[in-house]
């Protein structure tokens, strides 16, 4: 926590605390994209399953193990990948919170935009706030006692509503890219609104140890904050991303074997042993990629 | 405009600016009349935008078509200190500046101190409102530079905008340094080389033609009629030392030439791009020093592009 933030606020009392919003991990990540089905096979080759349908809208929730991944082509939704090639793009981050009113109105007050809900009747309105691009992150505080999903969405027959997951894969993290001297900024907003905390510079993960590493309070998962290469200053401002997911794994060689065999591809596969600290799937659907990373099962 | 000479005319005014406030008429003739002059980039005001007849998208088509990139958007007023509705009013206000300023694709906001009575005086409660007003600010990749009017009711000075803008510690919030408000105020230069200068966003000049504006109203007044060109008025020495201090200091950012005056508003454009043109050779060859670039084609190597 920085200090300022726990300096008295005027308008509303704002407790010091490492874990201000009660952060608890990944609800859920959400893509959007006008090609449901061909990033339905895309999840499905990386051992993701559909186990429901949302009730009004052209929404697919997938989900491995402790991972819930939701796919949204509702139209309104989906031009925001329209202006990424018509490439799928991370669109929202679930955050498991305490309170969610608590925890949006905590963001708004120390200046997030709002999200404004599109919840029809009967629906969940979760509360949400404006991120990187034009992604979102939602708060979810009902996530102990019962699934959101139970409300807005429909199991699809026979499927299995809580598929083991491949590999015994989890959510780790998320590449964000920023742009041209954006990090600081970046780090900032990760920081004050939501509690996150710098890595030390000594401890990487992966294989890309590049960039701003930052830990989610509670420690669930990490962020990086990555200034890509070749970015011109001359140019414009190129668009910032929520650019992949990062997925832990217990033993990253066997989980390379196991998704090649289900024809996932990955970038220098063939330079792959053991010990290795991670691997990169190859992009599909023009930006659609994930990370692998080594993460020894916790002992729980 | 891409002939020899119009490169080496723009070389030239590289890093100054105009303000569209010092140019009356539309906003296409008034960006070509800057263009024509030499200059490549502008100041806008929200006005710009607001009133043009296409509307907020007219002005950005407007923007791009005269080829100026923009130095800064302004300005948001009265944002810090307010409590309960009108704070939330202004928080309102602020989002939809800071769209507008986005859609321009304009690399800073200005923000000026407030001159609210009913705004707090107390700092930590300033710092919070401009912590926030640069959170708001930060997904859009806009930077906020404050910047201290002299009849501003708390914050009239440099020195003190710049105390807030410490105390908010946002990377994205930075100082907005105006010469005008510094002579009007009569604060002392000698801070100028307390400031950190990949914090100061924004510097803006021009100077007035009497010694002293005693009063805030008279600073008022002065500020939005009676401003001229660096080099033209009575202050062209300390108007220098501003800028030679900057300099020293290591900034590197852009200077506007923020001339709010009655009387240019009724002359003709070229006269006034003109006077501009002559207040940036003043500062760079008389003040800075700085050698004029051979013409491209007056070099032993070929044009750039």
């Amino acid at each position: 926590m920085t200090p300022d933030i726990d300096t008295p606020a005027h308008r509303e009392a704002i407790p010091a605390s490492d874990n201000p919003l009660g952060m608890e991990g990944i609800e859920f990540i959400e893509y959007a994209t006008r090609q449901p089905h061909a990033l339905g096979q895309a999840l499905e080759a990386m051992g993701f399953r559909l186990v429901a349908r949302h009730r009004s809208r052209e929404v697919l929730l997938y989900r491995q193990g402790a991972m819930n991944l939701v796919v949204n082509a509702h139209p309104e939704d989906a031009r925001v990948s329209a202006t990424e090639g018509g490439a799928p793009v991370i669109s929202a981050i679930a955050l498991r919170v305490d309170d969610a009113g608590r925890a949006h109105a905590r963001c708004l007050a120390l200046g997030a935009w709002d999200v404004a809900s599109h919840a029809r009747a009967m629906e969940l309105h979760i509360p949400a706030i404006h991120g990187p691009g034009g992604s979102r992150f939602y708060f979810v505080d009902r996530w102990r006692e019962f699934s959101i999903y139970d409300v807005d969405f429909l199991p699809v027959a026979d499927a299995d509503p809580a598929p083991p997951a491949l590999a015994g894969m989890r959510y780790f993290g998320v590449v964000q890219y920023v742009g041209p001297g954006r990090v600081d900024d970046w780090h900032t907003y990760y920081e004050r609104l939501l509690g996150f905390t710098p890595v030390p510079a000594h401890e990487r993960f992966g294989i890309l140890p590049k960039g701003r590493l930052m830990r989610s309070p509670g420690g669930a998962f990490l962020w990086q904050l990555v200034e890509p290469l070749g970015w011109d200053d001359d140019l414009d401002m190129p668009q910032e991303s929520l650019q992949r997911i990062g997925i832990g794994v217990p033993d990253v060689a066997d989980a390379v074997r196991q998704l090649g065999a289900r024809g996932v591809r990955f970038v220098d596969s063939a330079a792959l042993h053991p010990e290795d600290r991670g691997a990169l799937t190859e992009t599909v659907l023009g930006g659609v990629a994930f990370e692998l990373v080594l993460q020894p099962r916790s002992p729980s | 405009m891409n002939t020899p000479a119009a490169h080496a005319r723009r070389d030239a005014l590289a890093g100054f600016g105009m303000d569209t406030i010092t140019l009356a008429g539309p906003l296409e003739a008034r960006l070509a009349a800057m263009a024509e002059a030499g200059f490549s980039q502008v100041m806008l005001g929200a006005r710009d935008l607001t009133g043009h007849p296409g509307g907020v998208a007219g002005a950005v088509a407007a923007l791009r078509a005269s080829g100026l990139r923009p130095t800064g958007f302004q300005v948001l007023r009265d944002f810090e200190g307010l409590a309960g509705a009108l704070h939330g009013y202004k928080v309102d206000i602020a989002q939809a500046m800071l769209e507008m300023c986005a859609a321009l694709e304009s690399p800073v906001l200005l923000a000026c101190s407030s001159v609210s009575r009913h705004a707090s005086d107390d700092p930590e409660i300033l710092a919070a409102d401009l912590r926030k007003l640069a959170m708001l600010a930060l997904p859009l990749g806009i930077r906020v530079a404050y910047e201290g009017l002299s009849w501003g009711r708390t914050i009239n000075e440099y020195t003190t905008a710049w105390d807030i803008v410490c105390r908010a510690d946002m990377p994205n919030l930075g100082a907005g340094i105006d010469s005008y408000h510094i002579l009007a105020a009569r604060t002392p230069l000698d801070a100028l080389d307390e400031l950190d200068p990949e914090r100061i966003f924004l510097v803006q000049l021009s100077d007035f033609m009497w010694r002293e504006t005693q009063s805030f109203e008279d600073r008022m007044t002065t500020a939005r009629t009676f401003r001229v060109f660096p080099g033209e008025g009575a202050h062209s020495e300390a108007v220098a030392e501003i800028v030679l201090r900057l300099e020293r200091l290591g900034y590197g950012g852009d200077y506007s030439f923020e001339v709010f005056n009655d009387d240019y508003q009724q002359l003709p454009l070229a006269t006034v791009t003109g006077r501009a043109r002559r207040a940036a050779a003043w500062l760079r060859e008389d003040v800075l020093h700085r050698a004029v670039p051979l013409p491209a084609w007056a070099g032993s190597h070929p044009p750039a592009r």
